[in-house]
């Protein structure tokens, strides 16, 4: 946040296109002055601190279709980018298909945030710190992009190439995340340290989630996904690997534990240092992996 | 003037948890705040250009494209106003004339028709500077090496209890020698010495600061503003001006939390010097929320050297302390806290031998102010800490430890001013049986581990001598009595009190009591502040001084009509009644209109007004070398704090499960608020231990908003805190009643830390204790891997 | 810049005004409808001060913007009470001591009001939860937790 913040937002002009193409349009033909508004959280914020002068907020959540949620039982989860979290938690399919993403939005800021935060949104702020997006990855999320061509998808897996920086180009607007049915049998948590209980940013951010597979050696699988601790959201690939290889055991999840540690790249900031990031992301991984794993073994 | 005694029975609804006077406006969202007056069309908003360096000499400022924006009305400068601010030590002009000593400094203003014309105009604003090396450590600040960042020290005006030394960066210096320590430290079974850092933490009002200021064809001001000062705002801005006091009139409407900050005048003045240029229109200043965290006062920084040591039978035989208070670039309020942390060094201890040095220092941070404690918060940290070590040293329980040791009436103070009677102990029994002392919990997780801490406090109002308060009550038609004070509502329910002393002291239900809710320097009595837990006390006594220069009058009415002798009579639920004939009368019946004598034989009364006040006369001076004096406070409120905490092994997380606390309030005129008092600063107190600091980086501050200024929430707070009522009488006070407001938070961060070494058996220091801080601790102690 | 005519419907009442694109929800209660209950504290969505119920939902008003309002239902803390009954909420924080400066207080009481109308028993947690976008700097939170508490058995019983 900046010291010298705005009084009151910056002036623009409000613009409620009819159609994604008009949207879609309007935004490629104004590159750097336009941008496509949702639940303008984090809009608004960067607005007022003077980082962000768009002459224009191109509405979009109010398009055909974009404010869905919808769960198909083959095809799995779609939530429209004007869906906001408190939503996307109180939905029973959610609850029951998805509770990782439900867990996730929980600990965003407070309940009047999330009357307006979207989970599109969260994605394509592109933060390092979004609670979302490990879960969002971890269920192998999926976005659908409409640009000036049409629509086309994106795995989020490629979707994110820096701080607030992503694939998206002028004229794409994020309409939905898709997830396929989550493999069976999983089961996941978000760890989320803050300096307060709740709705503080994470000082460091730590999703788990686990699933039985017959085809991998040890018989599971784990995504592992950190927040805070590098310049995009960090899939720890080397202690996924690990995991895929090693039986579950407390020893192996301190193991894996250690390099997630060692494949994070935190900075020192405000929230926290670096020496203390990279303890967290150990510690946290290690308490994530045997809870996981715990309630896999509960269910099964 | 009396004031109630003691021994005299407790009137209704004094001591009655009534209900706050002012609750139902606040919850219809019916009361109106600063920022929620109305001025019309005409209005201005006024914005202000800051600096953006810490430290440099300004060179040339140019206005000129400013001005010529459309919609543009005034744009002002350091150079329009040649006069000093200052409520103790005048160092601080309105707008910077010839160099910039903080990030935010303001240099110009400028009023236009919108907010956001304003701003763009700060942009137009071309000011030259010449850097200048900074201080960004109060210690090397007092340092020879340190570049001078008031070169005029030695010509501001000052108040005499204040010792700038010039040609340094010390805006105070104040000492306490008290017996011998050299002698002392050779009879210690154990000493410890320790240093704190403590970092500078914001009030964090909810409401920010808002001022309206408007100035007449005749060049009258008037201000609109959330004051906690109204009276000081009147008087200093006069002054800073060159007006008379009475020519400036402020207007103070419900304050959405103070804590301090609204005390004296902070950017209350550049509001009313851009309203000079602006031909009669009313010009608005809101602080955005980031100005308010570095541009209103801080609660001051501060480094901390304590040297204590006591015999083997726990006995404190000697106190070193050593305090740099980090006054930011302008001390003129703040430098007052060197001498409250002075004169109270010892804390609630009786120690023979104390030396204390205790100096306010200029740097080129942010501007210290007053802040709920005023520097006693701070102070205790260390001292507390200490406290339990030394206990520890010698192996003894550290309640054992403080019961021993902690004053009573009769002790001769560190500044040689003797105790009045005092319930400390009192309030150390109850909160170590409120929180289980000496039962040891086991924790709730295995990765987790449990200790309880403890601390004591005190702290004495820190004002001048001779700080004033007035009341007056004036009897209505239907029988009701509309209360005026000039003391604020500030959400600690003073309004309510005054309601209930007047009630109590002249005879009618509470019911019947109006009080005035919106203060207004033409109209309200006097008050010189709503500050130092004061108002209970000193602004209490002179509104039963009015009920009862009110009552007396009111008696003697009727004792005339009756033929009675007023001794005779009394004011009950409103109704005057004679003892001897039994005969009774409603005030509605006689308050305005009199009564007629018998026979039709004219009228006797008149309207009934009562006024009263209250100033005490007895605080003498202290020695400048020594700090040694007769008396150098009006009395210490004191008290006990206990925690239970539980810390994370896996991640530092330090979680507050339960908390106690007692303090002496002399008499609880509303027990209910008392207690309210004592649960709200307990979790500002747990706030500031656990989250709260500062991020200053040569000066710019890093976490400016509350999304990294972080305090606590709802979810952060523990279900069970249990609020103690200890009641020694004020022999001065309404009913005994002293202040309590600002106490409830002084002991939290060292009960705090207590308990955490209680857990975990490290000694954490200064705070916050942040999850990072205590893990990282339990890394380097090797407690963890 | 332009500006746009919206219509909403405030506390019951119907009401038209024009907007400028960046004027918040807050801005227009505040300054064009002269609804001043509902308070400014950081303009960031932090506080919670500027809490208000925007079809049935809390938002923050400073997150909001009024053109966003076309044809939405929105009710301030002016609000709450009907034909000068308080609502339960109201009426327990004023018996319990949960007001102080009274500054945070329109905003708890909305964001209090949306958690029982969402969930009419809530648990000591939930009352937490529900309040942690609702900053108070004088009460510790408690007494204003005893409120909703209170509230919520009162409305079961009055619903019984």
């Amino acid at each position: 946040m900046a010291i010298d913040a705005h009084p009151e937002l910056p002036e623009f002009d409000y613009f409620r296109p009819a159609t994604l193409m008009d949207a879609s349009r309007f935004l490629a033909q104004h590159p750097a002055e336009a941008r496509p508004l949702s639940g303008g959280t984090d809009i608004f914020v960067r607005m007022r601190d003077g980082f962000w002068h768009d002459k224009y907020l191109v509405d979009v959540k109010n398009i055909d279709g974009v404010s869905e949620l919808r769960f198909d039982p083959t095809s799995g989860l779609s939530l429209g980018a004007g869906v906001n979290m408190n939503r996307v938690i109180a939905s029973p399919q959610v609850q029951e298909h998805y509770p990782l993403l439900a867990e996730a939005c929980r600990t965003v800021a407070s309940y009047q945030l999330r009357t307006r935060a979207t989970v599109v949104g969260n994605i394509c702020n592109a933060s390092p710190a979004g609670d979302t997006i490990g879960a969002c990855l971890a269920y192998g999320g999926i976005l659908n992009i409409h640009g000036v061509d049409g629509f086309r998808q994106a795995p989020l897996a490629s979707f994110f190439l820096g701080p607030g920086k992503t694939i998206l180009q002028p004229g794409d607007i994020a309409t939905t995340v898709h997830f396929p049915l989550p493999p069976a049998g999983s089961a996941g948590t978000y760890i989320k340290l803050g300096r307060n209980t709740w709705s503080d940013l994470s000082i460091v951010g730590l999703t788990a989630l686990g699933y039985p597979d017959p085809a991998a050696v040890s018989g599971y699988r784990f995504r592992i996904v950190l927040a805070s601790v590098a310049p995009t959201p960090l899939v720890a690939a080397t202690a996924q690997d690990y995991l895929e290889d090693t039986p579950p055991s407390p020893q192996a999840f301190k193991q894996a534990a250690i390099l997630a540690q060692e494949a994070c790249n935190p900075i020192d900031d405000v929230r926290g240092s670096a020496r203390y990031r990279r303890a967290m992301v150990r510690n946290l991984t290690e308490k994530a992996l045997n809870k996981v794993y715990k309630l896999m073994e509960n269910r099964g | 003037m009396a004031t109630p005694t003691l021994t005299k029975k407790v009137p209704h609804p004094v001591g009655d948890s009534v209900p706050r006077v002012d609750a139902y406006e606040k919850v219809i969202g019916a009361a109106q705040f600063a920022d929620d007056l109305q001025f019309g069309p005409g209005l201005l908003y006024a914005r202000i250009k800051r600096s953006h360096l810490p430290h440099a000499l300004i060179k040339k400022i140019d206005a000129s494209k400013a001005l010529a924006l459309p919609g543009v009305k005034a744009v002002v400068t350091g150079k329009d106003f040649s006069g000093f601010l200052g409520l103790y030590l005048q160092d601080r002009n309105i707008f910077c004339r010839d160099r910039v000593r903080y990030v935010g400094d303001p240099v110009a203003g400028v009023a236009a028709i919108s907010e956001q014309i304003a701003e763009q105009a700060l942009d137009l604003i071309e000011v030259e500077y010449e850097p200048l090396p900074g201080v960004f450590d109060p210690e090397y600040g007092a340092s020879p090496e340190a570049p001078l960042l008031h070169p005029d020290l030695g010509k501001y005006e000052v108040a005499n209890f204040i010792f700038p030394e010039p040609g340094t960066n010390i805006a105070n210096h104040f000492r306490i020698r008290k017996g011998d320590i050299e002698a002392a430290w050779s009879q210690c079974a154990a000493i410890v010495e320790r240093t704190y850092r403590i970092p500078h933490v914001q009030h964090v009002p909810i409401e920010p600061h808002v001022a309206t200021a408007q100035v007449d064809d005749q060049g009258k001001v008037t201000l609109w503003g959330s004051s906690q000062s109204p009276f000081a705002q009147r008087y200093l801005i006069a002054k800073a001006l060159g007006m008379s006091q009475s020519d400036v009139r402020v207007i103070a409407p419900f304050v959405g939390g103070g804590f301090g900050s609204k005390a004296g005048v902070s950017m209350e003045a550049l509001a009313v010097a851009i309203a000079t240029k602006t031909r009669g229109r009313p010009v608005k200043l809101r602080l955005t929320r980031e100005e308010e965290f570095y541009t209103a006062f801080v609660r001051q920084g501060v480094v901390t050297h304590f040297k204590m040591g006591c015999d083997q039978d726990g006995n404190l035989l000697a106190m070193e302390n050593r305090f740099y208070w980090d006054g930011g670039a302008y001390t003129e309020y703040g430098v007052n806290m060197t001498r409250a942390s002075g004169y109270s060094s010892s804390g609630p201890y009786d120690v023979p031998n104390v030396k204390t040095d205790s100096y306010c220092v200029y740097t080129n941070h942010p501007v210290g102010g007053p802040m709920r404690g005023f520097g006693m918060p701070e102070m205790h940290v260390g001292l507390e800490q200490c406290i339990d070590e030394l206990a520890h040293a010698i192996e003894m329980d550290p309640v054992q430890f403080r019961k021993i040791n902690c004053v009573q009436g009769g002790d001769t103070l560190v500044t040689g001013m003797t105790m009045h009677p005092t319930g400390l102990s009192e309030c150390l029994a109850k909160t170590a049986e409120a929180i289980g002392w000496g039962r040891k919990d086991p924790p709730s997780a295995p990765n987790k581990r449990r200790g309880k801490g403890i601390a004591l406090m005190w702290k004495a109002p820190a004002m001048p001598p001779n700080a004033g308060s007035s009341a007056k009550i004036a009897m209505n038609e239907d029988g009701t009595v509309t209360v005026s004070v000039g003391g604020q509502e500030i959400g600690q329910g003073s309004f309510t009190v005054a309601a209930q002393l007047a009630a109590g002291a002249l005879g009618v239900p509470i019911e019947s009591v109006r009080v005035i809710k919106r203060l207004d320097t033409d109209s309200s009595p006097y008050e010189w502040q709503t500050v130092a837990s004061r108002l209970t006390w000193s602004m209490g006594n002179a509104v039963v001084a009015a009920a009862q220069d009110a009552r007396q009058q009111i008696l003697e009415v009727v004792a005339k009509a009756w033929d009675e002798n007023p001794d005779d009579l009394d004011i009950i639920e409103g109704k005057v009644i004679s003892y001897k004939t039994e005969e009774s009368i409603s005030l509605k019946n006689i308050a305005i209109y009199g009564i007629p004598m018998p026979g039709d034989q004219g009228w006797v009364g008149g309207p009934i007004l009562g006024r009263g006040n209250f100033m005490p006369t007895y605080v003498t001076g202290l020695d400048p070398e020594t700090g040694q004096g007769p008396r150098a406070v009006v009395h210490y409120t004191t008290g006990a704090q206990a925690v239970e905490v539980e810390v994370d092994m896996d991640t530092g997380k330090v979680e507050i499960i339960r908390g106690a606390a007692a303090f002496d309030v002399g008499k609880a005129i509303n027990p209910d608020m008392v207690k309210a008092q004592i649960e709200g600063g307990f979790v500002q107190g747990l706030s500031t231990a656990l989250f709260e600091g500062m991020q200053l980086k040569e000066g710019v501050l890093q976490n400016p908003s509350f999304v990294d200024y972080r305090i606590a929430t709802s979810t952060d707070v523990p279900r069970d805190i249990k609020a103690i009522i200890v009641e020694v009488g004020q022999d001065d006070g309404p009913w005994g009643a002293r202040g309590v407001g600002e106490h409830s938070m002084v002991p939290t961060i060292p009960a705090v830390a207590n308990a955490i070494y209680d857990a975990i058996g490290i000694r954490v220091g200064a705070p916050p204790y942040s999850s990072e801080k205590v893990y990282l601790a339990m890394l380097d102690a090797g407690l963890v891997e | 810049m332009s500006n746009h005519l919206i219509a909403v419907t405030v506390n019951g009442e119907y009401e038209q005004v024009e907007v400028p694109s960046q004027m918040t929800l807050l801005q227009m209660l505040r300054d064009k409808l002269a609804l001043t209950g509902t308070k400014n504290g950081c303009n960031a969505g932090e506080c919670g001060s500027c809490t208000v119920l925007l079809d049935g939902e809390p938002v923050n008003s400073c997150m909001v913007l009024a053109v966003e309002c076309q044809g939405a239902s929105i009710v301030t803390v002016e609000g709450l009470a009907q034909d000068g009954v308080l609502d339960p909420v109201q009426q327990t924080i004023l018996e319990h001591g949960g007001v102080q400066c009274g500054f945070c207080t329109p905003g708890i009481l909305i964001s209090a009001r949306a958690l029982l109308d969402r969930n009419p028993n809530p648990s000591e947690d939930d009352i937490h939860e529900s309040l942690v976008g609702n900053l108070c700097r004088c009460t510790g939170y408690l007494r204003i937790v005893d409120a909703v508490k209170d509230a919520a058995s009162r409305q079961a019983e009055v619903a019984a």
